[in-house]
């Protein structure tokens, strides 16, 4: 009897919990429906100045030689090797760095990127820049992975 | 077990503050959250999203009923289940090597490491005892 007691107990608090929680997330859920978040959980409405692109775009935009490429991953992954001519801005202390280092117009092209489509780096630096009001922010979400197997241009030296 | 009223109340303030103040944090960037989530590489993306939305109101609801004393076995249990859920997560995402952000106080979050496996291991502890002390009460009383 107790045992049933206490499973009655628990699943009032699961049944109340998922209630509110999807009452108060509704346009969330409708938003997610839409393909809103296929990428990344980042709100649009929220971050209208970050995009998603994949390895054709992000090559196009290499080629074009407008856009800065900015690679969030550590310093010693960045010396590793890197998409020729991007500039490393670690996500640990990127705040600062693009605070006070950053020489870019607000209206520059920034494609952010880290090691593949399952770090987070380059979403959380993208966040960043986004703060600092630069305006075209691009995640490569490939990232360096993707660049390297497609056979683009990269470096091994220090461009920053 | 613990027997002692005075020390019980105090676990259960430690332990209805800590998840009240977590699932406030939670709700206030559930997206963040999801993606936290996400970030473990465990969950699908609508599971993660599921998680983010009804979680931080679990443990919300949970922190108060401890609190007050309200199904206090249910709500501890439920707490204890979620605290061995989070040692397991913690644990495997560490032997993976992943650094991610545990996502468990929203934006104030910090990363997956042994430090947080000990806070989840003390906290497990005390939402146990409560549910120990809570059986016994009830056993007193029947």
């Amino acid at each position: 009897m107790r045992i049933k007691e206490l499973i009655f107990h628990v699943g009032i608090i699961l049944c109340l919990s998922f209630v509110i929680g999807i009452s108060a997330n509704l346009s969330l859920i409708k938003q997610y429906r839409k393909g809103d978040f296929s990428q990344s959980f980042l709100s649009p409405e929220d971050f209208p100045s970050i995009q998603f692109i994949g390895i054709f775009e992000a090559e196009d935009l290499f080629v074009g030689g407008n856009a800065v490429f900015l690679d969030s991953r550590a310093e010693e992954k960045y010396l590793e090797g890197h998409i020729l001519g991007a500039v490393n801005i670690p996500f640990e202390g990127g705040e600062r760095i693009v605070e006070e280092q950053l020489p870019f117009p607000r209206e520059t092209t920034l494609i952010v990127y880290c090691d593949g489509n399952e770090c987070q780096s380059s979403v959380l630096l993208a966040k960043v820049l986004a703060e600092f009001r630069f305006e075209d922010i691009r995640v490569f979400f490939g990232g360096w992975a993707e660049w390297v197997a497609a056979g683009l241009p990269l470096s091994e030296r220090n461009d920053t | 077990m613990i027997r002692n009223k005075s020390i019980l109340l105090v676990f259960r303030l430690v332990v209805g503050g800590v998840f009240i103040w977590a699932g406030l944090l939670k709700i206030l960037d559930p997206l963040e959250f999801a993606q936290n989530i996400a970030n473990y590489r465990v969950f699908s993306r609508d599971l993660s999203l599921l998680a983010a939305i009804v979680l931080p109101w679990l443990e919300i609801l949970c922190g108060v009923l401890v609190i007050f004393g309200i199904f206090r076995s249910a709500s501890s249990l439920l707490l204890s289940s979620l605290l061995a859920a989070f040692l397991v997560l913690i644990t495997v995402t560490i032997f993976r090597g992943l650094d991610v952000d545990c996502g468990c106080f929203g934006s104030l979050g910090r990363h997956v490491d042994y430090s947080l496996l000990l806070a989840d291991i003390v906290l497990l502890y005390l939402t146990l005892s409560i549910f120990v002390s809570s059986l016994s009460r009830r056993s007193a009383t029947s």
